[in-house]
């Protein structure tokens, strides 16, 4: 009896001990406080010609720690998600269109400029204040999602747009932190909206 | 069994798990590095790793709950094994956590040293030696451009086109363009003539350059190319702004750079060092966790599969210790504790054979006992067993029918309890006593008491038991009725007299007698009548002696002769009834009979038993003396499993004086001042030689005269005698 508990003990011991390093410090400070997160402020899909293009504007608002982490010459890569879904009453919904937008942020303290690059166009913007930076991520117009031929009558038709900060594409050692520490959940929520003709 | 054989051994199951798991940490341990391809995965094996460790954990834990269990439960061999676990985990865990607390310190302070001050400063110093020397650059090409605008404010505007070609080629510039001052393009020459649309400055260029007049920036035009961006205002009438693109030169540019990246990469290490600290602690103890967990899982199989015998065994020797010997325990492996259960198997076999054999022995025993005690129940003999303090150990049923006590009932008592309870075997049961503490070898003793029937003779053999070592632990007492015995004696001793009394009394007796009477038909005549009176008298004298001792000599050869001449079924009440029936008449005596309903008959000679009637009524009528009572009762009783018929014939007579009572049936043995003392002997002769018994009742009084008694000594009046009489009764 005496060993088992000694056993178990040890165990627990050794788990209490690894928690404090797991979760940082500064999990204490919350989202809600510091105002920190990507929010779709607001989206929609406009004819132009033959096709839907996408129009939004998204704030992105870092973290105390993603601005140090980016101003230490860390990268971030921001994918903007847009799905446009068929909505199916007893099934599930069908996704018609899975696109997205994928933009990677990085300082450069040669030149003390922020750049933007567009990983999908291979645009490359340089901006010597973050602001101005964030500014040309949080702009979408024009951005061809579909054609008008998938757009059937008589059926119903949803789009959603996601902004998701890529923990994976973070430093090695970030990630498992980026994972529990919410400092590092920046991403937005799906926001979701019906498609008309 | 089949079964067991498809199923893969465990070894096998555990060997691969382990090497799947470090399978997976070498994989989490490869991830690490930032070049490697499973960096990518680098979350889900930290993932997949952190679920095995709860898996693994889940396991210990039931393992440890399940051992919490059966040490509760108090099962065999579960405190073995909570040793065994705890000294492996102890052993495990010690060495285990200083490994780990030195890695994580050595860990932490390799990191700690990859950063310095000394670094930190020559890598800033190299930035900002970097951007000095583009510093410098750019305000070299800034005056260069400053002066090339002295030139165009005089070109007319026509040849504003060919001059900035000029001015282009001039100061080695890769793009040139005029602006107005709305910002419109008035002229422009590239080195490349396929540039269409040169470089356009953004807004935030433009609102410097209304401040300041004069704009000077590097400027990366595509990814890693840098471009030294020089914008200064023409002073014409009309302001108008050159925009000059310096290359820099592709060595200071590839300089920059590697500065740029080496310091980059510094500044992300610096901020990244407390992650990484912790990223590479994680993995040590994810390693450590899930190796230790792997490690106290399997030494929980493995000491279970050692205890495995070692529990066996344990229940083996419980179940032999409950007496349950058939259990065979199977022998799993040829090692020592193969060996041991092997021996185990061995011994109970043994046990189990000795077992039975004492058990047979026990049987045997038994059954001797059983033999013995039969034997013993059935002798004729009485026999007492004692133990050393002559507390009564055994008793058998012959003991019960001679001291009419159920002596069984009195073991672990002495003879002198016994005679605190019955106080008519005082004298017997302290002989015998006396002679159990005195003696020291066999003695013989013969002892007689006055019993419920009458007076008794016992011949007792005592024998003193001795132990091996010649300790006294006991004795024994067998003891005979030879009441009868000695009565057959004298009764024989008796017949042989009376016979011998008969016929040498009885011959001359007739002579005897003849010859008076001669004497007094001769002589009466010859003699004066004087004479003639002493003769007749004397002559008369002798006959009427003579006459007795004839009636006496017959009374003897009656008495020697047997009785029982034929036998048949008589009817007791009728012959009773006819024999009183004779005396009925007499005045002053009142009879009363009294039987059971039924037939009372009884096998014998009518004119015996009539006689022995007669004898006792007689008997009675001579005590009472001709006034009073007789009773006579006829009862069926059952003694020994034999119904008997009891004759009881009581008087209100002066009764019988107890030192009589021994020798009443005697012969010669009377109270009366008539008679020959031979009635009641030839009563109890003829009472015996019909297999009956006869004695004095002395329990019985008669009602309303025993308190008269007491005062007046052993004689008194009125006491009354009984007689009872047990005759076989004929069973039909």
């Amino acid at each position: 009896m005496h060993a088992s508990v000694s056993n178990k003990t040890l165990l627990c011991c050794f788990l209490i001990g690894l928690l404090p390093t797991i979760s940082h410090a500064d999990t204490s400070v919350s989202k809600s406080v510091e105002g920190f997160g990507v929010v779709v402020k607001n989206a929609e899909f406009t004819l132009q010609g033959d096709s839907y293009v996408l129009s939004a504007d998204i704030d992105y608002r870092l973290s105390t720690r993603a601005k140090e982490a980016l101003k230490s010459g860390v990268p971030l890569y921001w994918d903007i998600h847009i799905k446009t879904l068929q909505q199916r009453d007893y099934f599930w919904n069908k996704t018609l269109v899975n696109t997205g937008i994928r933009y990677r942020i990085q300082y450069h303290a040669l030149l003390n400029m922020y750049r933007v690059r567009n990983e999908g166009a291979g645009d490359v913007t340089n901006f010597s204040k973050l602001s101005a930076a964030l500014d040309s991520m949080s702009t979408i117009r024009a951005f061809r999602v579909m054609d008008t031929a998938t757009y059937a009558s008589g059926e119903r038709y949803a789009a959603s747009i996601k902004v998701t900060l890529d923990r994976d594409a973070l430093p090695l050692p970030l990630r498992p932190i980026a994972y529990v520490n919410p400092q590092w959940y920046l991403s937005s929520d799906w926001t979701l909206w019906p498609l008309t003709k | 069994m089949a079964f067991d054989k498809i199923k893969p051994p465990v070894s096998l199951s555990i060997l691969v798990l382990f090497g799947l798991i470090l399978l997976l940490l070498q994989l989490m341990s490869s991830a690490t590095q930032e070049s490697s391809e499973l960096s990518a995965m680098y979350s889900w094996l930290l993932l997949v790793n952190a679920l095995g460790s709860v898996v693994l954990l889940g396991l210990v834990g039931a393992n440890i709950y399940s051992l919490a269990r059966q040490l509760k439960k108090r099962e065999a061999g579960s405190r073995l094994t909570t040793r065994m676990v705890s000294l492996f985990v102890v052993l495990a865990l010690a060495p285990a956590v200083i490994v780990f607390y030195f890695s994580m310190q050595f860990l932490h302070q390799g990191i700690d040293s990859w950063f310095n001050v000394e670094i930190d400063r020559a890598m800033e110093d190299a930035l900002e030696l970097s951007q000095a020397s583009l510093d410098q650059r750019m305000r070299w090409h800034l005056r260069q451009t400053q002066q090339l605008t002295a030139r165009l404010v005089d070109a007319p505007e026509t040849l504003v086109t060919l001059e900035m070609e000029n001015l282009r080629q001039l100061s080695g510039a890769s793009e040139m363009t005029l602006f107005s001052r709305q910002g419109r393009i008035m002229a422009s020459s590239s080195i490349n003539p396929s540039d269409i649309l040169p470089s356009l400055p953004d807004e935030h260029v433009w609102l410097q350059l209304r401040r300041n007049t004069e704009f000077v920036a590097l400027a990366p035009v595509r990814e890693d190319e840098l471009m030294i961006r020089v914008i200064v205002t023409v002073k014409t009438r009309e302001p108008q702004y050159l925009q000059a693109l310096y290359p820099v030169p592709i060595r200071i540019a590839d300089l920059a750079d590697s500065v740029e990246f080496a310091f980059v990469r510094y500044q992300e290490m610096n901020f990244l060092r407390d992650s990484l600290k912790l990223s590479f602690s994680l993995t040590l103890s994810l390693v450590l966790l899930m190796s230790l967990l792997a490690a106290i899982w399997v030494a929980f199989i493995s000491i279970r599969n050692i205890i495995a015998p070692v529990k066996a065994l344990v229940k083996g020797t419980q179940a032999v210790a409950s007496g349950h010997y058939d259990r065979d325990l199977p022998v799993t492996a040829q090692d020592d504790l193969g060996f041991l259960v092997e021996s185990f198997n061995e011994m109970t076999h043994r046990i189990a054979r000795a077992s039975a054999a004492t058990r047979m022995a026990g049987i045997e025993v038994e059954n001797q006992r059983a033999y013995l005690e039969t034997i013993l129940a059935n002798l004729t003999a009485g026999v007492i067993s004692f133990d050393t303090v002559y507390k009564i150990r055994t008793a058998n049923q012959a003991a019960y029918r001679i001291f009419h006590v159920h002596v069984n009932q009195f073991v672990g008592r002495t003879l002198l309890e016994l005679v605190q309870s019955y106080a008519e075997l005082t004298e017997p049961l302290k002989s015998i006593q006396r002679l159990l503490e005195q003696a020291d070898d066999i003695w013989q003793q013969r002892i007689a008491f006055l019993g419920p029937n009458g007076r008794q003779e016992l011949l007792c053999r005592g024998t003193p038991l001795f132990s091996q070592e010649g300790h006294r632990v006991g004795a024994v007492v067998v003891f005979d009725d030879v009441t009868d015995l000695i009565q057959a004696q004298k009764n024989a001793a008796w017949g042989e007299v009376a016979r011998r009394l008969a016929h040498e009394i009885k011959n001359p007796l007739t002579p005897i007698q003849l010859s008076a009477e001669r004497l007094q038909h001769k002589l009466a005549d010859k003699l004066n009548d004087i004479d003639a009176g002493i003769l007749q008298r004397s002559t008369t004298t002798i006959v009427q002696q003579v006459e007795a001792m004839k009636e006496m000599v017959d009374d003897f050869s009656e008495y020697a002769k047997p009785s029982k001449k034929q036998t048949v079924d008589i009817d007791l009440p009728r012959l009773v009834q006819e024999v009183l029936a004779l005396y009925v008449l007499k005045s002053g005596v009142k009879f009363k009979a009294d039987y059971d309903t039924g037939l009372l008959m009884v096998k014998g000679d009518p004119v015996s038993i009539r006689q022995v009637l007669h004898n006792l009524i007689k008997n009675a009528l001579e005590a009472i003396d001709g006034k009073g009572l007789i009773e006579i009762s006829l009862h069926r009783v059952q003694k020994n499993n034999t119904d008997f018929i009891e004759i009881a014939i009581y008087d209100d007579g002066p009764g019988i004086k107890d030192e009589q009572i021994e020798q009443i049936f005697e012969p010669y043995v009377t109270t009366k001042a008539r008679g020959t003392g031979l009635g009641l002997a030839i009563v109890k002769k003829i009472i015996e030689e019909h297999g009956g018994a006869i004695w004095v009742d002395t329990s019985r009084r008669l009602p309303g005269t025993a308190e008269v008694s007491p005062s007046v000594g052993n004689r008194c009046d009125k006491v009354g005698a009984g007689f009872i009489i047990q005759l076989p009764a004929c069973n039909f």
